[in-house]
C-alpha cells in the first residue's frame, strides 16, 4: 500500500537581509563589538582589538555587552551600530 | 480543505520511515505518517484552517501555521483530541516571556516541559499518576513527542544546527506531564496562575532534567520540604545561580502529610523559597571558586519570589519520591501559562 505524506518542515527559506556594503579598509574606522556577555568573549575580542589596531589601523574600538545573550541586542544597541563602520558580534561561548 | 505542504509519495510504511528519517524529519524514533486525511482530521478538531498563524518566534520570526503543528503531532503519534494541547503549548512557547530560541539552542541543553491541567486530562486519557514523568500514557507521550518534532522541522532545532545542547536530557524526546487534580485538595497549578479551575490550560517552562528526591521517614512539612530545598541547592551549587522558575512534583505520599497539616501549595512555596538559596561562596566548595571573586556573601535563591515555583500534585500512590525540575537558565526564560481556547491577539469585546 502506497502512501500519500505531507512535507512537516516550512518547505521555503525566510528572505533574511543583505550584506551592508563592504569597507575598502578599516583605517582610521570606528569598529564596535557587540558581545553576547559570556566569559570567552573578553579575551577573544581583546585580542582582536589588538590585531585590528595593529595590522588594519582601526582608530576606535567600541565594547557593547547584550543583557540577555540568548535575545538580540537591546534596541539601544542596535541604533547605536548605526554610527559605528563596521561590528562584530560574538556568539557562542 | 487546502493544504498547502508539498505530498510525497512512498510505496510502503518502510519507505515512509526512510523518507523522514533520510531527511532530518524524526527524532530517530518511527514516525505515524502524517496523510492529508490524518492532518485534517486535527485541524477539524480545533476548528481552524490550515493557514491559520499560531504565533511567530520573536527572535528568528519564524511564523508556525496550524497545518505544520498538524503535521508534526500526526508524526508524533497524536490523536485529533491530542491537538488542542499541542496548539496551546506552542502559542505559549512564542511569547516573547518564554524565550523559545534561547531554551532551545543553548548548550544548556534544556527540554520544554508540558503541564497540563483541567478538564481536558481527564477526555485525552492523560494520567497524573503512576509513572507520572515517564511513560504514563499515550497523551502526555506523544503530545510531549510532537513538541519535539515541531522543534526540530519548523525551528530547525536539530543537534548541531540550531540545537547546540552539550548533553540534552531525555525529556528532549518527550516531557509532558499530567497534573493528578483528582487525589489532591491543592488548587491546581493553573489555578495558582490566575486562571479558572474550570479551564483546560497548559503551563510551558524551559525545564533541565528532573531531580529526584524521596524522604519516607517523617511526616512534618518542614522536613519533607527541606529535602526538596536541598535539591534545589545542589542545582544551586552544582549547575546555575540563576534564579527562576523551578518546578517540584510532589506525590501522593509525600502531598499527605503536607496537606493534613493544613499546607497549601502557597505555603509550600514560601517555605521552599525561604530554605532553597546559597552564599555565593558555596561555589569554591564545588569546585568553582573561580567565579565566587569578591562576593562570596551575596545570598542566591533558586527563586526571586515564591511565585515562581510551580507546585505540580503528581505520581503513583505510593512512594515518597518527588522530583525538582530546575530551569534552563533562570529568569532568562519564564514559565508560560495559557488556557486551551484562549485568543493572544484578540481585541476585548465592546462595551
Amino acid at each position: 500500500m502506497s502512501f500519500l505524506v505531507l512535507d512537516p518542515t516550512p518547505g521555503t527559506t525566510a528572505a533574511i537581509g543583505r550584506p551592508a556594503p563592504r569597507l575598502d579598509t578599516l583605517k582610521g574606522k570606528t569598529v564596535g563589538f557587540v558581545s553576547n556577555g559570556k566569559e570567552g568573549t573578553k579575551g577573544f575580542f581583546g585580542h582582536l582589538e589588538g590585531m585590528l589596531r595593529a595590522e588594519c589601523g582601526v582608530a576606535d574600538v567600541v565594547y557593547r555587552t547584550k543583557s540577555n545573550y540568548s535575545a538580540p541586542a537591546d534596541a539601544w544597541i542596535a541604533d547605536e551600530i548605526k554610527s559605528w563602520h563596521a561590528v562584530f558580534s560574538g556568539l557562542g561561548d | 480543505m487546502q493544504l498547502a505542504s508539498r505530498i510525497y509519495e512512498a510505496a510502503d510504511i518502510s519507505a515512509v520511515q526512510e523518507l523522514y528519517h533520510a531527511n532530518g524529519w524524526t527524532d530517530g524514533l518511527p514516525i505515524v505518517p502524517p496523510t492529508r486525511e490524518a492532518v485534517e482530521a486535527c485541524l477539524d478538531w480545533v476548528g481552524m484552517p490550515p493557514a491559520q498563524l499560531i504565533g511567530i518566534e520573536p527572535v528568528r520570526e519564524l511564523s508556525v501555521t496550524a497545518e505544520k503543528l498538524a503535521i508534526n503531532a500526526v508524526m508524533a503519534g497524536c490523536l485529533p483530541m491530542h491537538f488542542p494541547v499541542v496548539v496551546t503549548a506552542w502559542t505559549a512557547m512564542m511569547q516573547s516571556d518564554f524565550l523559545l530560541h534561547g531554551a532551545t539552542a543553548s548548550t544548556g541543553g534544556c527540554a520544554v516541559l508540558v503541564i497540563l491541567n483541567g478538564p481536558i486530562r481527564r477526555e485525552i486519557g492523560a494520567s497524573g499518576t503512576f509513572n507520572a514523568l515517564g511513560s504514563s500514557d499515550r497523551a502526555t507521550s506523544t503530545i510531549g513527542r510532537a513538541i519535539r518534532l515541531c522543534l526540530i522541522n519548523l525551528m530547525d532545532v536539530r543537534p548541531g544546527s540550531i540545537d547546540r545542547s552539550t548533553l540534552g536530557h531525555p525529556g528532549k524526546i518527550s516531557y509532558c506531564v499530567a497534573e493528578d487534580e483528582e487525589d489532591s485538595s491543592w488548587a491546581s497549578l493553573s489555578q495558582q496562575r490566575g486562571l479558572e479551575k474550570e479551564a483546560s490550560a497548559v503551563t510551558v517552562m524551559a525545564a533541565g532534567a528532573p531531580r529526584q528526591i524521596m524522604n519516607e521517614w517523617t511526616t512534618k512539612p518542614e522536613e519533607i520540604l527541606e529535602t526538596f530545598a536541598a535539591e534545589m541547592r545542589a542545582n544551586l551549587r552544582h549547575y546555575s545561580i540563576y534564579p527562576g522558575n523551578y518546578a517540584i512534583i510532589v506525590p501522593k505520599q509525600l502531598r499527605e502529610h503536607l496537606q493534613a497539616a493544613g499546607w497549601s501549595k502557597t505555603d509550600v512555596a514560601a517555605f521552599v523559597h525561604e530554605r532553597a538559596r546559597i552564599k555565593r561562596s558555596e561555589w569554591a566548595d564545588v569546585g568553582k571558586g573561580a567565579v565566587v571573586r569578591d562576593r562570596g556573601d551575596t545570598v542566591h535563591p533558586a527563586m526571586e519570589s515564591p511565585d515562581q515555583l510551580l507546585v505540580v500534585a503528581a505520581g503513583g500512590p505510593a512512594g515518597g519520591f518527588g522530583a525538582i525540575i530546575p530551569p534552563w537558565l533562570g529568569h532568562k526564560s519564564r514559565a508560560v501559562t495559557m488556557a486551551i481556547g484562549a485568543c493572544v491577539d484578540c481585541e476585548p469585546p465592546k462595551a
